[in-house]
């Protein structure tokens, strides 16, 4: 990127009670640009999302966007950026447009600039039809475009994202994943944590995944997805629905000790050290009845595996 | 900040709106258990509705002079009696069909000796054995005067000794309203209610995705703290407005004493109000937690307060207890500016009281939500 970080976490070291969760952590986003946190569960990808939302307070180092250090100027920091949490973080018991013009207000967005604004946020979430309706009355979906839009409605430079496609159906990812490009078109920064590597082809620019508190690989999606498959292949399945806790259970027991299988909510992972146990392992969920609705993998042929299936 | 303050206490008056019918009922519940609880403490006029005392009265041998005393008994216009079998007494009493009985002895004679009777009752009849205790003597001695000094005397005798009359000094009405004290009483408690509840909807809200997008935007945690005590004490305020105003027209009470010691009052227990309810949200812990100590608190403050009873009901070292909560200042404030008359500058030092409480309360609070923010704030749970 040739023009300079508008986001730059430096040195950021979080210590939860004696662990150390990030450890020095540096990470740039720049204007235009979609960045994804990946990592294993705990990894520190959430926590990262906090310390730049400016939430937790790092042990020690800086968070600055755009030259304004969180530390010396909360209050500008903080209007710089939009943050989503991964669940609504919207009054339910408010209607839509009442969500909107308290947070608004918030950021000293007042009077007709607020009114257009409102419009225009919820025409993005396409809920104009809904606005004066309360959000509990909303579907999950709906909840998710809101939430996601109000971070926008003070047009901030940064935008967080925890977790977005969390609960969402492919369909709707696909969705989210169009807006997000848009708003990356109009020059937004994007950085955001998410379970749907695989799916951010198109999507993310750089990747960042976060090891040991630290970004051990930094790049974007190709070379990410080079980097692991030099290592061990790995199926990625979207579950017709999830599989239940004991049959997970006999799986796993009927699984080779060598086969990692990785089950959240309707997505699995299985990763092995050839495609031939891939497929075994494919084959072992089939005969137990785990229905799939579509799959995908870092090999390059899907064939070896379902030959091997 | 202020103007943040103001749209932070806009979103909590709307989310209080939000649910019409259950804030129709934080009017409704204090209006309510006030207008009950001043029906049963009303007596419209004293004399003519004073109640009789219900007495069985149970005879070991019957004589002429036990017939008297009977009679007497009969005439009086403080007792009901009912003259039972003596065997039957213990298991009356039991059952609390009667709460005191007299026994009138065999040897029972005034010209014998002095006399004697036995008083049995029920545990919680004690008021009521030491007001037949009362009705006995008064009787027997009439009864002694009358044989010992002679009809004339006797009859002298039968009427009061020495005239009384009575005025009640609190208040240019001269007149105690039971629903005066019983609105006063319960719209204060219903406001610690309310205070309880507001706190319970912070730490509800702390825990939702919702605070963590507040505390990501440009807002202070004093702006945040200062707007929830901003709806909560205008949201109280409007509750004492509406009751009062309905105890106004239909029970017909008024603000006896200065309207603006009232207006004083009502700001400060609003205010007290609020801060109780950031207190629970800075030492509850735990939503249930908090509920069931808050609920526990609150009916202890309120009883020993004297917002269910007159406080002079209470053993004396209750009644000094009293002084160190708020409640019993408040409820001295509020009875003072309605129907006992105080002046604006009587009623100041209750009025300091329960602001010296509000900013107690308030102060302890902030100072936790402070501490509580930093914990937080370094990922960890306080």
């Amino acid at each position: 990127m040739s023009c300079p970080a508008v986001l730059r976490l430096r040195e950021i070291r979080v210590l939860y009670e004696n662990r150390t969760v990030l450890d020095g952590l540096d990470l740039d986003v720049h204007r235009g640009e979609i960045v994804c946190l990946a990592g294993r569960n705990g990894c520190g990808k959430s926590t990262t999302l906090r310390v730049a939302a400016g939430i937790l307070d790092p042990s020690s180092g800086t968070a600055e966007i755009e030259g304004i250090l969180r530390s010396q100027n909360p209050d500008h920091y903080a209007r710089q950026l939009g943050f989503v949490p991964q669940e609504s973080a919207l009054y339910e018991d408010l209607t839509a447009v009442q969500n909107l013009e308290f947070f608004g207000k918030l950021y000293g967005i007042r009077g007709y600039v607020l009114d257009s604004r409102i419009s225009k946020t919820l025409a993005r979430a396409n809920l104009s039809n809904r606005a004066h309706d309360r959000v509990r009355d909303f579907s999950g979906g709906m909840k998710r475009r809101l939430n996601i839009s109000l971070a926008m409605l003070h047009e901030p430079v940064v935008l967080l994202l925890d977790e977005p496609t969390a609960g969402l159906d492919a369909e709707s990812r696909f969705q989210l994943y169009d807006s997000l490009q848009i708003l990356r078109n109009e020059g937004h920064a994007i950085l955001l944590t998410t379970h749907h590597l695989e799916e951010l082809d198109d999507c993310c620019d750089r990747i960042a995944h976060l090891e040991n508190g630290q970004v051990s690989f930094m790049g974007d999606s190709l070379s990410f997805q080079r980097s692991q498959r030099t290592g061990r292949p790995v199926l990625f399945g979207q579950l017709q629905s999830p599989i239940p806790k004991f049959l997970e259970r006999r799986i796993r027991k009927r699984l080779d000790d060598e086969v990692e299988l990785e089950v959240i909510g309707r997505r699995v992972r299985i990763s092995a050290w050839n495609t031939e146990e891939i497929g075994r392992s494919l084959a072992l969920l089939l005969s137990e009845g785990v229905i799939f609705e579509s799959f995908r993998s870092t090999i390059n042929q899907m064939q070896p595996v379902l030959e091997a299936a | 900040m202020f103007s943040t303050v103001l749209t932070l206490a806009g979103k909590d008056w709307r989310l209080f709106w939000s649910d019409r019918r259950a804030a129709l009922l934080c009017f409704l519940i204090p209006i309510i258990l006030a207008s009950a609880f001043g029906m049963i403490f009303d007596r419209p006029d004293p004399a003519s509705d004073m109640p009789k005392l219900q007495l069985l009265v149970a005879v070991e041998n019957e004589t002429p002079a036990y017939r008297l005393l009977i009679d007497d008994l009969e005439q009086s216009d403080r007792v009901d009696i009912e003259l039972i079998p003596i065997q039957d007494i213990e298991e009356r009493l039991r059952e609390r069909r009667g709460g005191v009985a007299v026994i009138l002895p065999e040897q029972f004679d005034s010209k014998v000796g002095r006399p004697r009777l036995a008083i049995r009752y029920h545990p919680l009849a004690q008021l009521e054995a030491q007001w037949a205790e009362g009705v006995m003597t008064e009787l027997i001695m009439k009864r002694i005067a009358r044989e010992s000094f002679g009809p004339v005397v006797g009859a002298w005798i039968n009427e009061k000794p020495l005239e009384v009359t009575s005025e009640i000094v609190a208040g240019p009405r001269a007149q105690f309203n039971s629903y005066s004290h019983s609105f006063c009483g319960m719209t204060l408690q219903y406001l610690f209610f309310w205070g309880m509840e507001s706190g319970l909807m912070l730490l509800r809200e702390r825990r939702q995705s919702a605070w963590q997008r507040l505390r990501s935007a440009p807002v202070s945690l004093m702006a945040i703290l200062l707007g929830k005590v901003l709806s909560t004490a205008t949201i109280a305020l409007l509750q004492v407005m509406v009751v009062f105003f309905f105890g106004y027209l239909v029970f017909g009470i008024t603000i006896d004493g200065s309207l603006w010691a009232f207006i004083g009052i009502a700001l400060a227990i609003s205010l007290l109000s609020a801060s109780t309810g950031l207190l629970v949200a800075a030492l509850g812990g735990s939503e249930a937690r908090a509920r069931s100590i808050s609920i526990l608190a609150i009916l202890t403050v309120s009883m020993l307060g004297g917002l269910w009873l007159p406080s002079f009901l209470l053993p004396e070292w209750l009644q000094k207890l009293s002084h160190a909560f708020p409640t019993s200042w408040a409820m001295k404030a509020l009875d003072g500016a309605t129907w006992q008359g105080r002046s604006f500058l009587e009623s100041v030092p209750h009025l300091l009281v329960v602001l010296s409480f509000a900013s107690v309360f308030m102060i302890v609070a902030f100072r936790f939500f402070y501490r509580s923010e930093r914990i937080q704030r370094r990922g960890r749970h306080d």
